[in-house]
C-alpha cells in the first residue's frame, strides 16, 4: 500500500515520462453531453474521461463519440451484478483518491497526461494479479462498449450485415481491419 | 346430444395428426398432406411464421439492450438455469426460442441439460444444421456387438429417403466417397479457410485415414426450383441462423416443411395445444386420437384420426406415451417391452484440442461462414487397422479455424490502453484452429427418463425425471477425442497445442434419442421397422426416441428420412385399410 502511495505521489513529478499508453490526443473535460441514470453526475464526469482514455479518438472515433459512457451507464442500470458496480463505483473513488494524493485535484480536474500516469500504475498492478481489481473490468466495458457501438464495429473494425457470400483465403490488406462480428 | 358430439367429433377429425412442428413434425406434414392427407399438426408452443416472428434477425451489435446481448444473472438464474448450460444459446436475441426452465421443470437425478424450444418450427430453427447421414456400420454395430438390439433397418432401406430428404431440405457438402461416411445428394461445398486448407494437407499426409472435409450442412448455396418456390433463396454467410433466417437459406420447418404441407391445402396447425395422451380404442385395438390441453384457455379437448404421429421430440414423445396409460396399458402406451424412456443417448461432446497457426497472419476472409470442418469417424471401423481395443464405436470432429477477434485478451491484466491497443484490437489476432469430438453414447438400459407425478409444470402436468450418465465406455472415447485430435495438429505443424476436455453431462448434445427404440422384437422394443408402435399400428414415433442407436453423426436427417419412410409406409398402408 505505501509503495503505491509512494508511485503515485512520485507521478507529480514524472509525468509524461513512463506514459505508455498515451498517444497524445486530448481527453479533454468537457460538460457532460448525456444524463447518467445509474451513476452520480461526479462518477459520470469521471466515466466519461476515463472510457476517452482507453479508447482514445485516433483516425477513427474514440469511446465518448461512440456513446460508451452512456452503454457503462446503461449497464449498471440495467445489467451489472452488484459486485460489478461495487467495483466500478469503487474504481471512480479511487481515481479522485489518487488523484488528490499524487496532484492536490480530482481525476478529472487533472492534466491529461497525469490522467494517463494514474491509469498506467493500475495497468502495471494489473499485470501483477487482476484479482479484485477495477480496471480490467472497466476496460473490459469500455472495450465491449466501444467495438460493439456503431462507430466502433463499422469504423475501427469492419462490419457487413449481408456479406452474400463466404471467401476462405483474402489477403488482409484487402479487408485492412478486423471483422466486428464472427 | 349425440347429433352435437357427432358434429363436434367430425369437426375434430383428420385423417392424420402429427404431434409437434420441429424437424420431423415438418417433414411429417409435407409428406403425409402432399400424398393427399387431411392433416392436423399439433403444437404445444406459439405460432412462429417464417419470416414474420423473426423480430432479431436483423439487429446490428450496437442494437443491444445489454452488452452484447447477454441476459443479466438474475434473468437467466430466475428463468433459464438449464437453457443457459450451453453458453451460447440464451441471449437477448434468442430467448424467445428456448423455454422458461421455472415454467417448464425437470428432475435431474443426474444431471441433464435439456435444451428446448417449444413453438412452430421448435428446435428446427435453433439447431446446428449440420446433415449426415448414418453408415452401413452403424446399422449394423449393435447386432455385431451384442448392445441392446438390433436395428429392424439397414443402410440401404433408409438410404433413398435420404436423398429425398437432403433434396427437399437442401444440403451443401463435398462428397468424399468413405463407406463408412456415406455421400449424399449434395449443392457446392463451402469453402475452407486458408489454414483449414494446409491443416487438411499437413494432417492427411500424415494420417491419411482421417479425412477432413466441409461440414455437410443444411444450407443453400444453389437452390433448386423447388425451393426457391418455397421462399428461399441462398446462404447470405452472416451466421446469425439461431435467429431464424429472413433468407430462408437455412432449413426449418417453418421456412420449408411447413410452407409446402400449407401449399397443398391440407394443412391445419393448431398452436398452443399441449398432447396429454393418446387416446386407446380397445373396441378397434387402436389408437382413435389423441387429447390435449389448450395452453390458453387450458381446457381439455380431443382430436381423432386414422394415423397418429409422434413428433414432439425423443423425450416429450415419450412423455406423452407415457403418460398414456388404459387398462390395455397399464405401464405406458406400447410399453409391453419395458423399453419407452430407456436408452437414452446423446452425442457426447467437448473434449478435443486447439492449436494456433505459425503462418498466415497476412491472410483473413470474408463472410461468415455458419459452417465448419467435420472429421469423419476413424476408429473401429471393422478392420484391423482401426480397432480400437479400449472403447467400441466411434467418434467425428467438428472444428475449424479463425482469427482472434477484439474479443482477445479480455479481462486480463497489464495489456495497456490507449491508441495503441486500440490500434491493435482492430486488427485481427492469431489463427486457431479447434477440434471437438462428437461421440456415440452407447444405449443402456438404465439411462432413463421416467414420468413423475409429484413434480408439476405450470399446467399441472406431471413432469420427466431423468437418469442417464456416462459410462466407461464413453469416458475412454474422451481420452482419445483429446489425444487423436492433439496429435492431428502437431503434426500439421500447429503451435501451442492443448487437449482439453471441458467435461459433459448427458443432454448438452442436444441430440437426445432412443426412448422408443426401434426393433424386430415387440418384447424387447417399442417400435418395428416402420416406427409403428408394435402394440399399435396406428402410431407412429419418428423423432429421435425411435433410434436403436445414436452413430456419432448429427441425427437430425436420419430423424427426417425415417419420418418421410414412415409417412410413405403410413399412406399405403391406410389405403389397404391396415390401419
Amino acid at each position: 500500500m505505501l509503495n503505491r502511495r509512494d508511485a503515485l505521489r512520485g507521478l507529480a513529478l514524472t509525468v509524461g515520462a513512463a506514459a505508455t499508453g498515451w498517444a497524445g490526443t486530448a481527453a479533454a473535460t468537457t460538460a457532460l453531453s448525456w444524463t447518467p441514470t445509474a451513476l452520480t453526475p461526479e462518477q459520470a464526469q469521471i466515466l466519461d474521461v476515463v472510457a476517452e482514455l482507453i479508447i482514445p479518438a485516433t483516425d477513427t472515433p474514440g469511446a465518448r463519440a461512440a456513446g460508451v459512457p452512456q452503454f457503462i451507464d446503461r449497464a449498471i442500470a440495467n445489467y451489472c451484478e452488484k459486485w460489478q458496480v461495487d467495483q466500478l463505483v469503487g474504481g471512480f473513488a479511487r481515481m479522485d483518491a489518487d488523484a488528490k494524493a499524487a496532484h492536490g485535484k480530482l481525476f478529472v480536474a487533472l492534466a491529461p497526461e497525469q490522467q494517463v500516469a494514474i491509469l498506467n500504475v493500475y495497468d502495471r498492478e494489473t499485470a501483477v494479479s487482476t484479482s479484485g481489481h477495477f480496471f480490467p473490468l472497466l476496460e473490459d466495458f469500455v472495450t465491449v462498449g466501444y467495438f460493439t457501438s456503431e462507430p466502433g464495429a463499422t469504423l475501427a473494425l469492419k462490419y457487413d450485415p449481408v456479406p452474400g457470400a463466404y471467401n476462405g483465403c483474402v489477403p488482409l490488406a484487402e479487408i485492412g481491419r478486423g471483422w466486428a462480428t464472427r | 346430444m349425440a347429433n352435437l358430439n357427432g358434429r363436434a367429433r367430425r369437426k375434430n377429425t383428420y385423417d392424420a395428426i402429427v404431434v409437434g412442428s420441429g424437424i420431423t413434425g415438418g417433414i411429417a406434414a409435407k409428406e403425409l398432406t402432399e400424398k393427399g392427407l387431411k392433416v392436423l399438426v399439433l403444437e404445444r408452443g406459439p405460432m412462429v411464421r417464417h419470416l414474420e416472428d423473426y423480430p432479431t434477425a436483423m439487429l446490428d451489435p450496437w442494437q443491444s439492450k445489454y452488452p452484447q446481448g447477454k441476459l443479466p444473472e438474475a434473468e437467466l438464474n430466475a428463468h433459464y438455469k438449464v437453457q443457459r448450460r450451453t453458453g451460447y444459446t440464451m441471449t437477448e436475441q434468442t430467448q424467445h426460442f428456448f423455454v422458461r426452465d421455472d415454467e417448464h421443470p425437470y428432475t435431474e437425478e443426474n444431471r441433464f441439460d435439456w435444451i428446448r424450444g417449444y413453438h412452430v418450427g421448435g428446435r428446427s430453427l435453433t439447431w446446428g444444421r449440420q446433415s449426415y447421414r448414418h453408415s452401413p456400420i452403424d446399422f449394423e454395430a449393435n447386432a455385431r456387438e451384442g448392445i441392446a438390439v438390433d436395428w429392424p433397418i439397414r443402410y440401404e432401406d433408409l438410404a433413398p429417403w435420404y436423398e429425398h430428404v437432403e433434396r427437399f431440405i437442401g444440403v451443401s457438402g463435398q462428397a468424399e466417397g468413405l463407406p463408412h461416411f456415406p455421400d449424399g445428394h449434395y449443392q457446392p461445398p463451402m469453402e475452407l479457410n486458408c489454414v483449414e486448407k494446409a491443416f487438411k494437407a499437413r494432417s492427411e499426409a500424415r494420417f491419411p485415414e482421417r479425412r477432413v472435409t466441409i461440414g455437410r450442412t443444411a444450407h443453400l448455396t444453389d437452390p433448386t426450383e423447388e425451393q426457391l418456390a418455397l421462399g428461399r433463396t441462398k446462404c447470405q454467410y452472416r451466421n446469425l441462423c439461431i435467429r431464424g433466417c429472413p433468407f430462408g437459406a437455412y432449413y426449418s420447418s417453418n421456412s420449408g416443411g411447413l410452407i409446402a404441407a400449407e401449399r397443398t391445402g391440407n394443412l391445419v396447425i393448431r398452436p398452443n395445444s399441449i398432447v396429454t395422451e393418446l387416446i386407446y380404442d380397445e373396441r378397434a385395438g387402436r389408437a382413435s386420437g389423441v387429447r390435449i390441453l389448450d395452453a390458453e384457455t387450458r381446457k381439455d379437448e380431443e382430436f381423432h384420426a386414422d394415423v397418429i404421429f409422434l413428433c414432439a421430440s425423443a423425450l416429450n414423445s415419450a412423455w406423452i406415451m407415457m403418460n398414456s396409460t388404459s387398462s390395455r396399458f397399464p405401464n405406458g402406451f406400447g410399453n409391453a417391452s419395458d423399453q419407452l424412456g430407456r436408452n437414452v443417448m446423446d452425442h457426447h461432446l467437448g473434449a478435443g484440442a486447439t492449436g494456433q497457426a505459425p503462418e498466415f497472419a497476412d491472410m483473413y476472409f470474408s463472410g461468415r461462414r455458419p459452417n465448419g470442418i467435420y472429421v469423419p469417424r476413424f476408429r473401429n471401423l471393422g478392420d484391423a487397422a482401426s480397432k480400437r481395443s479400449d472403447y467400441l464405436r466411434g467418434f467425428g470432429y467438428q472444428g475449424g479455424a479463425g482469427r482472434a477477434t477484439w474479443e482477445r485478451d479480455r479481462g486480463q491484466g497489464g495489456r495497456g490502453f490507449g491508441a495503441a491497443r486500440k490500434a491493435a484490437l482492430s486488427q485481427p489476432g492469431p489463427w486457431t484452429m479447434g477440434l471437438s469430438g462428437f461421440g456415440e453414447m452407447l444405449p443402456y438400459a438404465d439411462n432413463r427418463v421416467t414420468l413423475n407425478r409429484d413434480v408439476e409444470d405450470k399446467f399441472g402436468l406431471p413432469t420427466l425425471t431423468m437418469n442417464v450418465t456416462m459410462r466407461d465406455n464413453e469416458m475412454a472415447m474422451r481420452r482419445d477425442m483429446q489425444a487423436a485430435a492433439a496429435e492431428m495438429l502437431e503434426a500439421a505443424g500447429f503451435q501451442n497445442v492443448r487437449a482439453h476436455d471441458n467435461g459433459f453431462a448427458p443432454g448438452l448434445g442436444i441430440h437426445e434419442m432412443g426412448t422408443a427404440r426401434m426393433g424386430r422384437d415387440p418384447k424387447t422394443s417399442v417400435l418395428n421397422a416402420h416406427n409403428q408402435v408394435h402394440e399399435c399400428k396406428n402410431v407412429y414415433v419418428t423423432d429421435g426416441a425411435a433410434m436403436a442407436s445414436a452413430s456419432c453423426v448429427n441425427p437430425s436427417l436420419t430423424y427426417m428420412a425415417l419420418t418421410a419412410r414412415a409417412a410413405d409406409h403410413a399412406v399405403r398402408a391406410r389405403k389397404r385399410g391396415e390401419l
